[in-house]
């Protein structure tokens, strides 16, 4: 932060409980052109042709990425995985933070300015705003205009045109979690299930709401990520950043003026870059966390450069000691290198490499023990000691399986029933399976015992389970 | 106002969305029992259930949070009348605000 921030009322000075009260004045941003926007667009249809495409891909006659919320089963094109691979979800958050901080390490908030959904859906549904109720002017127009046919017309249009768009989200949305090509022909045949229609409403709602309505808030009083960027931010860190070294003293001049002579930097206190910043915010006030590195600013003023014949780059990408002077912007990406980001990147590959491991020689079987409380020990006719238990055997694999179940830890132990079980491929399975001690050979009330389920076609698909047999 | 309610509503969202998704790793919500029937019948209504009395729960407390964040002056009856409180101060145009 630079001093200039401290003379801005609004923010320093102000009483928090203002600041807290302080009625938001709705910002109605300026649309730019340039390479950023050009990057932004393009990452807008990228992300949204992923997002609304991903759920209709087929792989193997069904849905390729599926998070079958109702079967409790998640699939990921080959893969498949069930709740009790939840090590592998938190190994992939993991993976995403340690690479969400590598990024805002090295370059500021990409995340926030490019692919976040936040920042995506409001720039589409800004596109369908400056599409039915025009530029940033005549919208402001219209925000102060009575209601008339005209306004009407123009708010429902737009409205309109924003539920559809959020109701597709929404639509699509539940498709991740539930077959999407049955919800499309309930959805066609207006025969949708309460449940996923209340999810539909409800993110719909919620994408109409925060793109719509909330936008840049949710960035600066929601967003979780917001509030602690900064603390991976150092002096090397790319940020879109107002050179003060080159643009002050700021002022209008004509354009013929030799600013140079006249005691001027290249700043001509247009305010475009004020104008076209969603937040709302003056980059020239030094870095604030509200902005969220959309770059609007770079476009518009470099705009402004090239009609005044100045050098761009008033406002860049660049890092801190470049505009303090300590090396120039060439010697960036040599600073990219340091301490910070090297550590990050080391974490990164260590853990990815232990997620790609584990998931490559993951054993494509899984077997629990769920213990009948109710009956627990009995004595047999003979005379020997049974206990019962119930097998919850999962063939994580895409072939179908014959196992055989053994069980050691007690000498001349007998698994009585369901020696041999068969499973189709992804089929979870429960077996009751009773295991014959003598009771000769039953030291102590309860004994270790570890059952071994054992592919008969495959020697490595095997899994053993521990678990306790109970004496009288 | 909207600050207030985002603080109010927002953080149990976070927080219920994470206790939903580690409740039902944890536990199928079919196997829940009550009195030998499952206690929800549907996988994906047990979920939404859930959620919403992992918000409740949350929104409860952050209302508690914020209600007992006021400080003294605002629960303290003002001592002067109303038209000699300071510029900007919320209970100045309220003649019968009081506490
Ligand atoms: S601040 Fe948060 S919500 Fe806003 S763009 Fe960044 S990540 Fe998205
Ligand atoms: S200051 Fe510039 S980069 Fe930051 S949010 Fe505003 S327009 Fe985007």
């Amino acid at each position: 932060m630079t001093d200039d921030k401290q003379a801005t009322p609004a923010s320093a000075d102000a009483p928090i409980e203002q600041q807290l009260y302080a009625i938001r004045q709705k910002i109605q941003p300026r649309a730019v052109h340039g390479v950023f926007a050009n990057w932004r667009i393009a990452l807008v249809l990228l992300t949204q042709a992923v997002y609304y495409g991903l759920p209709w891909l087929q792989w193997d006659n069904r849905q390729a990425v599926l998070f079958d919320l109702a079967a409790r089963k998640f699939y990921i094109f080959g893969l498949v995985f069930w709740p009790q691979d939840f090590v592998y979800l938190t190994g992939l958050l993991i993976l995403s933070a340690l690479a969400l901080f590598l990024f805002t390490a090295v370059a500021g908030r990409l995340w926030c300015g490019y692919v976040c959904p936040q920042t995506v859906y409001t720039e589409l549904f800004m596109w369908v705003e400056e599409w039915l109720e025009g530029d940033h002017l005549a919208r402001k127009k219209l925000d102060k205009s009575p209601w008339n046919a005209n306004k009407l017309r123009r708010r429902g249009l737009k409205h309109l045109a924003w539920i559809v768009l959020a109701l597709w989200t929404g639509f699509t949305f539940v498709g991740y979690f539930t077959p999407i090509q049955t919800l499309g022909a309930e959805a066609a045949s207006l025969s949708l299930g309460p449940w996923e229609t209340f999810w539909i409403l409800f993110y719909g709602f919620a994408t109409w709401g925060n793109a719509g309505f909330m936008r840049e808030q949710v960035c600066k009083y929601m967003c979780p990520y917001a509030r602690f960027q900064s603390v991976m931010f150092d002096s090397d860190t790319l940020t879109v950043t107002y050179d003060s070294s080159i643009g002050e003293p700021r002022g209008p001049r004509s354009k013929k003026t030799d600013y140079k002579a006249a005691g001027l930097g290249t700043c001509i206190d247009c305010n475009v870059c004020v104008q076209v910043c969603p937040t709302g915010i003056d980059i020239r006030n030094g870095l604030q966390y509200e902005c969220i590195g959309c770059a609007a600013c770079i476009d518009g003023c470099d705009q402004i450069m090239d009609k005044m014949g100045y050098p761009r780059g008033l406002i860049r990408y660049t890092t801190e000691n470049v505009v303090k002077g300590k090396y120039p912007d060439a010697g960036i990406i040599k600073h990219v290198l340091r301490p910070r980001t090297l550590i990050y990147t080391v974490l990164l590959a260590l853990i990815a490499g232990a997620f790609v491991y584990s998931l490559a020689t993951r054993v494509p079987l899984r077997v629990d023990v769920v213990r009948d409380r109710a009956a627990l020990s009995k004595e047999t006719d003979e005379g020997m000691i049974e206990n019962v238990y119930r097998l919850q055997l999962i063939n994580m694999d895409g072939q179908p399986h014959r196992y055989t179940i053994s069980a050691q830890g007690i000498d001349d132990l007998e698994v009585a029933a369901a020696r041999e079980t068969t499973a189709a491929p992804f089929q979870t399975i429960d077996i009751p399976v009773s295991l014959i001690a003598d009771p000769e050979e039953l030291k102590g009330r309860s004994i270790e015992v570890t059952f071994t389920i054992q592919a008969t076609d495959d020697p490595r698909i095997r899994d053993e389970v521990a678990t306790k047999f109970f004496n009288r | 106002m909207m600050q207030r309610l985002i603080h109010i509503l927002w953080p149990p969202f976070l927080v219920a969305g994470v206790a939903d998704i580690l409740f039902t790793t944890l536990f199928d919500p079919l196997e829940i029992l009550y009195r030998g029937e499952p206690l929800i019948e549907h996988r994906i209504a047990a979920y939404t259930i859930g959620f919403f009395v992992f918000w409740l729960l949350g929104i409860a407390s952050s209302m508690l949070t914020c209600y007992f964040q006021r400080g003294a002056d605002e629960i303290n009856r003002c001592p002067l009348p109303p038209r000699n409180r300071p510029a900007g101060c919320p209970k100045r145009e309220d003649e019968d605000a009081c506490c």
